[in-house]
């Protein structure tokens, strides 16, 4: 069986309140999965169900209270504050839920940002980058400021801003959640044909039953808190994945129930 | 909080007690250190320059004492305080009355905001011109500078205020003068408080500014008189005791603030 | 009865009756204007031109002032001190909250200073920076730096201070190190709040050399008007007022330009709520 690209044991979480010395209760507890390389993972919980908070362990951004994470069977230093490294040196990229676009950048400065950060800004990118924008049909807004665009094309950008330099782990934290129904739709077939295109390994939480079959090879279901697997689900569906008409799989509706079982 | 500290949370919280210490023990070292650098510099400097920070003491005390310096804290407050009233109660009364006045209120709106680039401070020579060199002018000061600030705060206050209130009072029977008093006063006190926090303590600056100009008596008139008689121990005394003065003011209004508005749900972004 | 705002339900004709009000305030305004033209004439004649100069005895010298270059002349020295010295503020209240937005207890411990030095009446000290540096411009520009040094370091804290912390975890997680941090995201971050403090103190600087220059001085403006009321030249007087606001509404003018210009970026909501201030 080949190595998991990601593999998460036992990882355990709870806040220290600030006021004083007092801890929240565990808001993960004993979560066990990994994920294999150029897998489309989608995960799936109740609100309040700590996915945010998974994300931002692996993301290198927050500490674990407990348990391991192994990135390349190589321990991730989740514990300690002081040894993070948020993004894995550039190898974990995070679409939160909110877009973070820089105010003062235009669209394609802020497209542009990650590459300029890492040194890797030429004319080969940049080219990418353009391309990019047409691709997620935001061309003619690269001199747009983020206050002139509208939710879903800051949305757009800010998918593509991480999709620019090529992390090969790809993190997603509700990215269409805000979104309406069509510009959902079409921004989940953009982000299927890029991770197509590209191989990716991506972890995308989301609280849609429906969008968690309809993109995912797997999907997992957390349980309320404290969060830990309540279930997978191997997606069956092949691909490529018609998503405006994933309802009418003959699969689809099996899954969903299942699914809809486990969270209740 | 480093922005390290920001970007990731922490699981146990930072020390508070022993980082108030320190900030306590910096602060202290710090105002230990100015005092020193004050003490070198007056032995460095000379006396011309810099004035010696035990005999600026002991000539506060000895001025004190004397009751010269008593006299002249007074003459300036005094002078403060009715500027400040004349001010304040034209700054008041007038954004009220043009409330009844809409169009003229809109006429003249655009000069009164032009007005309000001229540096009061220039005037002063012009004021001493027409009314002599007693108090009038320095007053004139005081309370232009003081009506600025609470007219332009009155004004906007007054402006902000719900126009669903009103309509509501008007309907209600209530009259103008009913109105003006219970709805719209209440409305802007806090911007009218805010402004005078900024008012008064300018109000004292100004009056000691005005006693360089003119007059031969007061704070100002102190230092200023010290500098033209190469006084530098007079002049130093001066500036602390004017300093020192502005922030007392600064932290009364600051306590008597804070007592009022206890109750208040504060807008942090209001302070400044 | 017409509210303030001028209030009607109607469709069309609301167009309308905007057009129409707003041409009538500014008609209003332009009779303002000759009104208060027309009643300084009449003081002018009452009560002579010695006292309140007359608008047409102001209006020649000052044309007359201008022409022959020595108003502009007189208007340089305040200028170069105001610029100069708001200048040599303003940097060093830039630079120190960022040198320090990595120190907290350092800041905390000068919190109290900066709070005294703001509080504290900065013209006071004119006669003192007299006595150090002479009556040249030397004197205006320390002074005019230091009042606005602490009016602008409290600016830039608060603009350091609201760093929205969610950018500073996207960006680390793109592989951004401290220094771009602080300079793609803290500094772009604190511009509008450093330029509302700059906004603030361009009339303190002004103010200051002016001021400076009336207690002691042998040129600038405010020389030019103690000079004018010593000799009882009351229009000379009212010429360098009127130059005086000139050049405040040229500095505004200006802080605002260059902050319109930079702030580009920034939602219209924002900048409507500032230009109120």
């Amino acid at each position: 069986m080949e190595e998991p690209l990601l593999e998460i044991r036992g990882l355990a979480k709870r806040f220290a309140k600030r006021s004083g010395r007092e801890l929240t209760p565990w808001i993960i507890q004993d979560l066990t999965f990994s994920v294999s390389e150029g897998e489309f993972l989608t995960i799936i919980g109740p609100s309040g169900a700590g996915k945010t908070t998974l994300l931002n362990i692996l993301a290198q951004i927050d500490v674990a209270s407990g348990g391991e994470v192994r990135f390349l069977s190589q321990c991730a230093p989740v514990d300690d504050p002081k040894a993070l490294q948020p993004g894995l040196t550039c190898r974990i990229g995070y679409v939160t839920q909110d877009d973070h676009l820089l105010p003062w950048r235009t669209t394609l400065q802020n497209v542009l940002f990650p590459l300029t950060v890492q040194g890797r800004l030429n004319a080969e990118t940049r080219t990418r980058a353009e391309m990019l924008i047409r691709t997620v049909g935001l061309g003619g807004f690269e001199n747009h400021y983020p206050h002139e665009l509208s939710g879903g094309m800051r949305k757009r950008a800010a998918l593509i801003r991480t999709l620019v330099y090529n992390p090969p782990v790809i993190l997603m934290d509700e990215p269409f959640g805000a979104l309406d129904a069509q510009t959902r739709t079409q921004l989940q077939e953009d982000l299927l044909r890029l991770w197509n295109l590209g191989k990716k390994t991506i972890i995308f939480v989301t609280h849609d039953i429906a969008e968690a079959i309809a993109l995912g090879d797997r999907t997992l279901v957390l349980s309320r808190q404290p969060s830990r697997v309540a279930g997978q689900h191997a997606i069956t569906i092949p691909r490529p994945r018609d998503v405006q008409g994933i309802m009418h799989d003959p699969e689809f509706r099996a899954l969903y129930q299942r699914i809809r079982a486990q969270l209740q | 909080m480093t922005l390290r500290d920001a970007a990731i949370n922490h699981d146990t919280p930072v020390p508070v007690r022993s980082r108030q210490h320190a900030v306590a023990l910096g602060r202290a070292a710090l105002g230990a250190l100015l005092l020193l650098a004050w003490k070198l510099s007056a032995d460095g400097a000379g006396p011309l320059y810099v004035a010696d920070p035990i005999k600026v003491v002991q000539r506060i005390v000895a001025d004190t004492l004397s009751g010269t310096l008593l006299r002249d804290t007074y003459v300036t407050l005094r002078l403060s305080a009715i500027g400040f009233a004349l001010g304040c109660g034209l700054g008041i009364a007038l954004p009220f009355l043009l409330r009844r006045l809409p169009r003229l209120t809109a006429a003249v709106e655009p000069y009164i905001m032009a007005s309000v680039g001229i540096p009061k401070y220039a005037l002063v020579p012009l004021f001493i011109l027409w009314f002599g060199i007693d108090d009038a002018p320095k007053l004139w000061l005081v309370g232009l500078l003081v009506f600025y600030v609470v007219f332009i705060a009155v004004f906007a206050g007054i402006r902000s205020v719900d126009r669903d209130l009103i309509d509501m009072a008007r309907v209600a029977g209530a009259s103008e003068a009913v109105i003006a008093r219970e709805v719209i006063w209440n409305s802007l006190l806090p911007f009218f408080f805010a402004a005078l926090k900024i008012a008064l303590p300018r109000a004292v600056s100004a009056a000691i500014i005005g006693e360089f100009l003119v007059g031969n008596e007061g704070l100002g008139y102190l230092i200023e008189h010290s500098r033209q008689n190469l006084d530098t121990v007079g002049v130093f005394a001066g500036i602390v005791v004017a300093t020192a003065l502005v922030l007392a003011i600064n932290a009364l209004l600051v306590t008597v603030d804070r007592r009022i508005n206890a109750w208040r749900p504060t807008d942090r972004h209001m302070q400044i | 009865m017409t509210t303030l705002g001028g209030r009607s339900i109607l469709g069309h004709s609301d167009l309308w009756h905007r057009i129409a009000t707003s041409l009538r305030v500014s008609g209003d305004q332009i009779l303002v204007a000759i009104a208060l033209v027309v009643i300084w004439q009449v003081l002018s004649m009452t009560f002579g031109s010695y006292w309140v100069g007359s608008p047409w005895g102001v209006a020649t010298r000052f044309i007359a002032g201008i022409g022959d270059g020595t108003l502009l002349h007189q208007a340089s020295y305040t200028v170069i001190e105001a610029a100069a010295g708001f200048v040599l503020g303003a940097l060093p209240a830039v630079a120190l909250p960022f040198a320090l937005r990595r120190l907290p207890i350092a800041t905390a411990i000068l919190d109290p200073f900066m709070v005294g030095g703001y509080g504290a009446p900065k013209l006071a000290l004119a006669p003192l920076f007299i006595l150090w540096f002479g009556i040249g411009i030397e004197s205006k520009i320390v002074l005019v730096s230091i009042t606005v040094f602490f009016i602008v370091y409290f600016s830039a804290q608060a603009g350091i201070g609201a760093l929205d912390v969610g950018l500073v975890r996207m960006a680390q997680v793109m592989g951004a190190t401290e220094r771009h941090v602080a300079r793609h995201i803290v500094f772009p971050g604190a511009v509008p709040y450093i330029f509302a403090g700059l906004r603030l103190a361009m009339p303190y600087a002004i103010g200051g050399a002016i001021i400076a220059e009336l207690i002691s001085a042998n040129r600038g403006l405010g020389y030019l008007i103690q000079l004018s009321a010593m000799n009882f030249d009351t229009t000379g007087i009212f010429v360098a007022l009127v130059v005086t606001t000139c050049i405040v509404f040229i500095g505004n003018w200006s802080v605002n330009a260059v902050e319109r210009r930079l702030l580009r970026w920034r939602p219209v909501s924002a900048i409507t709520l500032q230009a109120g201030t």
